[in-house]
């Protein structure tokens, strides 16, 4: 379970300072697929960044199963994904998917049948041996989130995953993504710019206000599991949930287009 | 997988009547027929050269009128190919070897203590910020002095043998490889780092797995250059004062005005530089073939 109590984060400046997050609590149960959407600035990949343990809030705790984190302190357990590129280009794909596993000094034996296993989720049989610039942008996503699965995390921080790809390869790696949470039911957190994936991804949807950011609303998706990252977009349900967490945040994009436009 | 198996290629005929396998074929024998011709300009060029060269000096009305005529300044290939001969196999058989060795075994050892060196340095300095705030202005300095202007100095302190061309060499070297490998470990990105933390990277072990590789990139990025400029340094140390190398030859050629000898010792040395600097690029190739930049290349 996480929990974010009274969560404040401001970044000092020399010139001034800038108040990201304003004050957020909110509490995800174990297993919970969530979406956090938000205009830009509002903190969103910093929220990631604090239940990481890579930076610490101004104000406020964060809690992981009642423990707190620590600053440059990685929980236990916890898989992250940037948006960036994060494959690491002179190892080949299968010495990238075993990089977590050699960290923890895991046998040679336990480790070929694991990165062979993860392969196979992850549609890369036959690439094992390729280096990553042999591959797509969509292959080397996918073999960024099999370097975190390898480690069996119990949490999962997607961080605009999949902001970079096209269309028709992101919609593939959503049922991807569907796919694995559905079978190890992984808590999972997801930044994102694009309601149309939030919707289609989470049970649950946190909307951020224009910074110092707070929770706007908190939604749970009625639209009903499992999902065909395919068809999900025609139904009524989705549209309905779309149509109910647009309304709050295209507010603050119409907000900030106002605040931008020239006086 | 919603793919379809792709339709196998239908030999529709062009409208001169020709099938597929014609016209691949006939495109491929096109990108032959070009490479050949470039081929063709360059070894024209590089005749017409030597022949201008050859006559040029023969002619009396010019080499007695133009000094770059003179075979007394400019020698003449034959003469130049005749004096590579009696060096190697004819009058003064194995003459060459010693200095040739000389040379090229100094290069190589000022490169490796110089790539060695300026990597670890490179590589902690881009760790440790304090430490390369507090030297920064040091290296700057050094490494906008006339280097050339310390070899002197290096042989006077160094003596006349292969240290002091190594550490001319080093001295060159040093600040091309450090550069390289400092800008390389500051670039690497937060995020990599920070993704292999949450995979349970230990500093040490993202250290071993991150930062040497990233580092090691950009080292080897610098290796032709380096080892063409570890060939500079020794060369002008052995101008400066040794008793052996190529570029003592040099030098003994300009004491004697032997054009001949000048011009046999300086084909030696632009084979050796070639030789060297391709060599190297074919390691760099190699150690970097991971790296997209080089895919487009080979």
């Amino acid at each position: 379970m996480i929990r974010l109590d009274r969560i404040e984060k401001t970044y000092f400046a020399r010139e001034r300072d800038v108040a990201a997050i304003g004050d957020i609590s909110a509490t995800i149960e174990a297993g919970e697929f969530v979406a956090v959407v938000g205009p830009s600035g509002c903190g969103k990949s910093t929220l990631l960044h604090l239940l990481a343990g890579f930076d610490e809030p101004t104000g406020g705790r964060v809690l992981i199963d009642g423990k707190p984190v620590v600053r440059g302190t990685v929980p236990k357990g916890l898989g992250y994904i940037f948006q960036k590129d994060t494959v690491l280009p002179w190892k080949r794909v299968r010495e990238n998917i075993a990089l977590g596993l050699t960290y923890r000094g895991a046998s040679r034996s336990v480790i070929e049948q694991k990165v062979a296993a993860l392969l196979k989720l992850g549609n890369l049989e036959g690439f094992g041996h390729a280096y990553p610039h042999q591959l797509s942008g969509g292959m080397r996503r996918r073999v960024a989130l099999l370097m975190t699965l390898a480690c069996d995390p119990q949490i999962l921080l997607l961080d605009e995953p999949f902001g970079a790809l096209d269309t028709h390869t992101r919609t593939l790696l959503h049922r991807e993504l569907i796919g694995i949470w559905r079978k190890m039911r992984q808590t999972v957190v997801l930044v994102t710019h694009d309601l149309d994936e939030a919707v289609t991804l989470a049970d649950r949807i946190i909307v951020l206000s224009r910074p110092p950011s707070r929770v706007l609303l908190d939604h749970r998706v009625d639209v009903p599991q499992p999902r065909d990252v395919f068809s999900v977009r025609d139904t009524p349900a989705f549209a309905d949930n779309f149509r109910t967490i647009w309304r709050v945040l295209g507010e603050e994009f119409r907000e900030d287009a106002r605040a931008e436009a020239p006086a | 997988m919603s793919a379809n198996p792709p339709a196998p290629p239908v030999a529709v005929p062009a409208g001169d009547g020709t099938t597929r396998e014609e016209r691949l074929l006939a495109t491929a024998r096109r990108s032959r027929a070009t490479r050949l011709r470039l081929w063709l300009w360059q070894v024209a060029l590089v005749t017409l050269f030597l022949a201008t060269w050859e006559i040029g000096t023969r002619l009396p009305a010019l080499s007695k009128s133009v000094n770059v005529f003179d075979p007394f300044f400019v020698s003449r290939p034959s003469q130049i190919v005749a004096r590579l001969w009696d060096w190697t196999v004819g009058a003064k058989a194995g003459y060459l070897w010693p200095h040739l060795w000389s040379t090229v075994s100094a290069t190589m050892v000022g490169l490796v203590v110089a790539v060695v060196s300026g990597f670890f340095v490179g590589l902690l300095f881009s760790q440790k910020r304090e430490l390369a705030i507090v030297f920064n202005p040091f290296i700057v300095a050094l490494n906008s002095l006339p280097r050339i202007a310390f070899v002197p100095l290096i042989t006077m302190i160094f003596g006349l043998g292969l240290a002091s061309k190594v550490v001319t060499a080093w001295f060159i070297v040093f600040f091309l490889v450090f550069f390289n490998t400092f800008k390389g470990g500051m670039a690497i990105e937060k995020e990599l780092l920070d993704f292999c933390r949450t995979l349970g990277a230990s500093e040490r072990q993202l250290t071993r797995s991150v930062r040497i590789p990233n580092a090691l990139a950009w080292t080897f990025t610098a290796l032709p250059n380096a080892v063409s400029f570890s060939l500079i340094g020794v060369v002008i140390s052995e101008f400066v004062g040794s008793t052996t190398g190529m570029g003592y030859l040099i030098i003994v050629s300009l004491a004697t005005l032997n054009a001949a000898d000048m011009f046999a010792s300086l084909t030696v040395l632009s084979v050796v530089g070639v030789t060297l600097v391709s060599l190297f690029q074919v390691i760099e190739r190699r150690l970097l073939q991971w790296s997209p930049e080089f895919r487009e290349q080979s």
